[in-house]
């Protein structure tokens, strides 16, 4: 039995081999089941004592010996394989891949969150109300009579049809019939704001003839001017992110509310550039006053017993000035470079 | 409102300088638009003599000037057709700042000639937009004298935005007694001469037809042997310091009391008039020449104003070209009347007239005025005119009574939220011209001057106590949110359905979806392409592009892939959440998207093509997104004449349209842009059960540790089977065992027959507590293959 000589013979036919399938082959030949060390293996049942103790060790030491060295044959094999390959697979990292972006939120979209966002942490809800409106609730219902001149203020348009009153139906030109909507329908304490599409018939760098407002009204017992003006800053202040923002509230008119008041936001000039919250430049952000008692008493709430203020103010006058956007029209003709360079990727809205 | 400082302290005793005036002004509610104040900037231009000129050697419009300004000579090339030698204009030096043209002046040559400054014009000035020719200035005046002495500029102008309840404030003097209220000066006496009249009674009469709806009191004077020349020089002065221009004496004595006092008033040539004049309403169709060089067709709701045989004027509107005053006026007729606002609104707003006459009737004018008017009007008629007065004669009746208001003085404190002592409130009052009648501790009897009728109740004094007082001191509470009302925003339907529009923005924008809004009208072209079930058009559209409300966003969604495409851009898609419109109170806000997609010819990065299924995949995407399998709806193929009959999709859950979806019809396309293929859907957010969205049930998927088999299937089916319910068919063999239907090939061929397709799915089936023996397996596909086959006409392919 000469064990050295099937080593000597495995190992030499081992070293040859270039391939898993050739490095299995050996295995199998010489370990496998009916292999030749599995062989010599067998046989040393059919030894005697001095015999198993003198060939036994040297036997299994062969197959350790080559186990171990088919396995180191089969990891370079492998690894050479990979390299092999790897030295192949190498690609042009520098071909430039097409332009393509993730799409952009609307600026105003943003706006509409931030602005419900606000208001919602200081306990209003949203309401709604359609964008086609009757002459009523637009107008006669805010204390905008017919021949009032205030109805010369805001450039309405009108529809062709009629409503049950005879008169025609508009397009909404605030989002003030909210209010009354809301009022109509339910019982103080009410607290909501209504954004939404808005229109007057006029065009042009700063005015759109669709545009959007956001309404708010607040009506309970106790509501005073002070808690407008506590609102009304924290808001601002909130929205347009700068703490120690300079306003001012000074006298105005709306028909549907007494006081009414307008707010401005001070603002200087700096490099061309609008800087909000200072300076000694104003700019109107928004009407706001009491609700007149006399759209209270039109809505049936009792203007002995309730009180309460509305504000109303521009979604995209306020988006402009905090993004420093310029013209509103770019806002609605749906030009794709505008919403690239302007529009709110996902990780900022 | 415009008006110069002076004119204002014609009646405002007031220490205070423009620019003071102008905060206050702003403070109390009139609120200041524009001050001009060209002391700060025209002082350095400086009256200049022409001593010679000749023709540009390069130019025939333009001449080189040699100009004088007392202390050196320049040379300035001129383009002004009134150039000539020794006319005095204003010149500014090179260096210098043109305001009216937004230009610092550069020394340099002009065709070859060098320019060393520049002469003015008044638009250059910034003065007007008059720009035909260089100013002129009187010769008397010294060559250095500077511009604003030149041109009497050392008087600021104020432009103020009145309000419109504020009537009263559309005159110099309603402004100044505000100022006056609010402690800036002391308001001065208005003298008012009455003037004698002459022994002779006035030939024309009035008459006031009761069925008017504007004029109830009017009165007259006649005037003879006036001579209607130019103004006195204080009045020319004063209607050019607004940027009016100087008429005749009459023309600027009526526009001097508009605006000085707030009361219009008309002057007739007498002899132009035919008999008496009465106040009435027109018939249809008339028609009238006025004053402003216009002809207006005249309806049943305009009280004109008219003799035996003509029309003089639309009352308290404008009046009439043909009775107007001009130099050789001899004889006139002087107006001063009462109208009722909502009359005057009416009859203007139909005729579309803006006029100063109609700015201050329809707010109303003071009624106490009415009488001193024509006085103040006569003295200055004969004073500037010459001639005699007739006696006043009137018609009509005046309804004026006074209005008294019972105030509480704590109300204030109610509706500002501070407490301001009764004595300051009434001090306020007081200043404004408010009688306190009876006054206890808490409350008192108030009435209201005759020029404010805007003030009418309780409230109304709290603002003009607040206005004088300061809109500053009003404190700031803060408003916060109660539990209650979390609560409340937690469960509104509206704050829900923002949310849901919020995700959905965020899904299509990590989809490549850029978020776009457009007008909620749309164009006739939209409207007749797009026919919708009604026409809601609007009367009074901008252009033809904005005639509809729209009823799709597709017309404005294709005019905008349209016009991005002509720029080069040819993969694009985009959504808009928004309303479309079916009926005067039908209105759903919907998700429209649309995408265009031409062959990208990059064969590196490979993109594929846009199709149907692709969009029925995201609209799967989007509804899984809410909380809906797609496959739990009805679909079926749109018969909407919008899309292409073959690639279009509907999806229904009972009588609510869920979906609508596929490829844009090509009639459609066409009309709009020169892509082939349009693709995009509509999905009616507000259609699906905002319960389902919100349920807070976690979707429990199935897990199993015993393993899993997989089994699939290929069936030969009608052309039309609806997949959707084979689906739910498998999906309900066993819902214990069978846990996924996937479906991943589709052929057709003529060998299976041209009515037919093939579909292939497959099926993955686990238990939940053993592991399935083949014998099982086999009994759920033989049950897979038996129901299919039977329930849709299938056969088994191998």
């Amino acid at each position: 039995m000469d064990v050295s000589k099937v080593l000597r013979e495995s190992l030499n036919e081992l070293k040859i081999c270039d391939n898993e399938d050739s490095v299995q082959t050996i295995r199998v030949k010489f370990l496998g089941k009916k292999g030749i060390i599995t062989d010599l293996l067998k046989s040393l049942k059919n030894l005697n004592e001095d015999e198993k103790k003198k060939f036994g060790p040297s036997i299994n030491a062969a197959k350790e010996e080559l186990l171990n060295k088919i396995n180191n044959k089969s990891l370079e094999i492998n690894n050479k394989t990979i390299n092999a390959k790897l030295s192949k697979e190498s690609i042009d990292i520098t071909f430039p891949p097409p332009a393509s972006n993730l799409g952009k939120i609307h600026p105003i979209s943003k706006t509409f969150n931030e602005v419900i966002e606000i208001f919602g942490n200081m306990g209003f809800s949203v309401a709604e109300g359609p964008d086609i409106e009757t002459d009523f609730n637009n107008f006669t219902a805010l204390n905008i009579p017919e021949d009032h001149p205030a109805r010369e203020m805001q450039d309405t348009f009108y529809l062709d049809q009629k409503d049950d009153s005879n008169k025609s139906f508009v397009l909404r030109t605030h989002t003030s019939p909210v209010q009354i909507r809301t009022m109509m329908e339910s019982e103080p304490p009410i607290k909501i704001i209504a954004p939404g599409r808005t229109y007057r018939c006029d065009s042009d760098s700063t005015h759109s003839p669709m545009f959007h407002q956001v309404e708010g009204l607040l009506i309970n017992k106790d509501a005073s001017m002070g808690h407008l003006k506590g609102n009304l800053i924290n808001f601002c202040k909130d929205f347009f992110q700068i703490n120690d923002l300079k306003v001012r509230f000074r006298p105005s008119y709306f028909p549907f509310t007494e006081p009414s008041a307008e707010m401005d936001i001070a603002y200087s000039i700096v490099n061309n550039q609008i800087k909000l919250g200072e300076g000694d430049k104003w700019l109107e952000i928004l009407g706001c006053g009491m609700v007149h008692p006399k759209v209270l008493e039109n809505c049936k709430i009792d203007s002995l017993q309730f009180q309460g203020y509305a504000f109303g103010l521009g979604l995209d006058r306020i988006t402009m000035l905090k993004h420093g956007l310029t013209d509103i029209r770019s806002f609605f003709n749906g030009n794709n470079n505008w919403i690239k360079e302007n529009g709110f990727s996902l990780a900022r809205v | 409102m415009k008006f110069t400082y002076s004119w204002l302290c014609d009646h405002l005793d007031t220490k205070l300088d423009a620019n003071s005036i102008g905060d206050v002004l702003t403070n109390i509610g009139l609120e200041l638009e524009n001050l001009t104040d060209y002391s700060n900037t025209h002082g350095n231009f400086v009256v200049a003599s022409i001593i010679e000129f000749k023709k540009h050697p390069n130019a025939d419009r333009l001449n080189l000037c040699i100009v004088d300004d007392g202390f050196k000579k320049y040379q300035v090339v001129c383009g002004a057709h009134n150039v000539k030698k020794n006319l005095k204009g204003i010149f500014a030096k090179e260096g210098l700042y043109i305001p009216g043209i937004d230009l610092k002046l550069k020394k340099g040559k002009i065709r070859g000639e060098v320019s060393e400054g520049m002469m003015l014009s008044e638009r250059e000035l910034g003065l007007s937009d008059e720009h035909d020719g260089i100013i002129e200035i009187s010769e008397n005046i010294a060559d250095g004298t500077d511009a604003i002495t030149a041109l009497n500029l050392n008087d600021p102008i104020f432009e103020v935005a009145i309000t419109p309840n504020r009537g009263d404030c559309l005159s110099v003097r309603g402004i100044a007694r505000d100022l006056a209220a609010k402690g800036c000066g002391v308001l001065k006496d208005l003298k008012i001469e009455k003037l004698k009249s002459s022994n002779f009674d006035s030939p024309i009469k009035w008459f006031i037809k009761e069925d008017n709806n504007s004029c109830e009191y009017v009165l007259g004077r006649y005037f003879r042997n006036v001579s209607n020349r130019k103004s006195p020089e204080w009045l020319t002065k004063k209607i050019i310091s607004i940027g009016l221009r100087p008429i005749n004496a009459l023309a600027d004595i009526t526009n001097f009391i508009t605006i000085d006092l707030g009361r219009p008033l008309h002057v007739f040539d007498a002899d132009k008039i035919d008999g008496d004049l009465t106040m009435h309403l027109s018939t249809e169709g008339n028609k009238v020449d006025t004053l402003d060089n216009k002809n207006y067709k005249l309806s049943n709701i305009n009280t004109i104003i008219s003799d035996s045989k003509k029309i003089h004027g639309i009352a308290g509107i404008i009046g009439g070209l043909e009775s107007g005053c001009s130099e050789n006026t001899k004889n006139v007729f002087l107006e001063v009347a009462s109208f009722k606002p909502s009359g005057i609104a009416k009859s203007a707003r139909s005729l579309g007239i803006f006029s100063d006459a109609r700015q201050r009737f329809e707010r109303g004018i003071d009624k106490d005025f009415i009488e001193k008017g024509m006085e103040y009007a006569s003295s200055l008629i004969v004073n500037c005119c010459g001639g005699e007065a007739s006696p006043v004669i009137n018609a009509g009746n005046l309804q004026s009574t006074p209005t008294f208001i019972d105030y509480e003085f704590e109300k204030f404190t109610k509706v500002i939220g501070f407490s301001l002592e009764s004595s300051i409130q009434i001090k306020y009052l007081e200043n404004l011209g408010f009688k306190i009648l009876k006054k206890n501790k808490t409350d008192c009897t108030i009435e209201v001057p005759s020029w404010r009728n805007d003030v009418e109740s309780p409230i109304d004094l709290i603002e003009e106590i607040i206005r004088l007082h300061g809109f500053q001191y009003i404190q700031e509470e803060r408003v916060i949110s109660t539990n209650e009302e979390k609560i409340k925003i937690k469960n509104s339907p509206s704050n829900k359905k923002h949310k849901i529009y919020q995700r959905l923005k965020k899904i299509l924008a990590s989809e490549k979806y850029q978020e776009i809004i457009t007008f909620s009208f749309h164009s006739s072209l939209s409207h007749s392409a797009l026919k919708g079930s009604k026409s809601l058009r609007l009367s009074n559209a901008i252009s033809e592009e904005f005639r509809y409300m729209r009823n799709s966003m597709f017309g404005n969604h294709l005019n905008t892939l349209e016009e991005n495409r002509r720029k080069g851009l040819n993969q694009q898609s985009v959504f808009e959440i928004g309303p479309i419109y079916q009926d005067v109170s039908l209105q759903h806000n919907i998700l429209s998207i649309m995408t265009l997609s031409t062959k990208n010819n990059n064969t590196v990065f490979k993109s594929e093509t846009y199709g149907f299924n692709e969009l029925s995949s995201q609209i799967s995407t989007l509804l899984k997104e809410l909380n809906f399998d797609i496959k739990q709806f009805v679909i079926k193929r749109s018969e909407n004449d919008i899309f292409h009959p073959g690639k279009s999709a509907e999806l229904w859950q009972g009588k609510n349209i869920i979906a609508r979806y596929g490829a844009i019809h090509p009639f459609i396309v066409q009309k709009f842009t020169k892509v082939p293929e349009v693709y995009a859907a509509e999905i009616y957010i507000d259609n699906l059960p905002l319960d389902s969205i919100y349920n807070n049930k976690k979707i429990s998927y199935f897990e199993s540790s015993y393993p899993f088999s997989e089994k699939d299937f290929s069936f030969i089916f009608n052309k039309d089977q609806n997949l959707f319910e084979v689906y739910k068919t498998v999906l309900g063999i066993d819902k214990k065992l069978i846990h996924e239907v996937d479906f991943f090939d589709q052929f057709y061929s003529k060998d299976i027959g041209i009515h037919k397709k093939s579909i292939t799915f497959r099926i993955k089936i686990q238990s939940k507590d053993k592991t399935l023996e083949d014998k099982e397996l086999e009994d759920i596909f033989s049950k897979v293959i038996d129901i299919i086959t039977n329930k849709f006409d299938a056969q088994l392919r191998n």
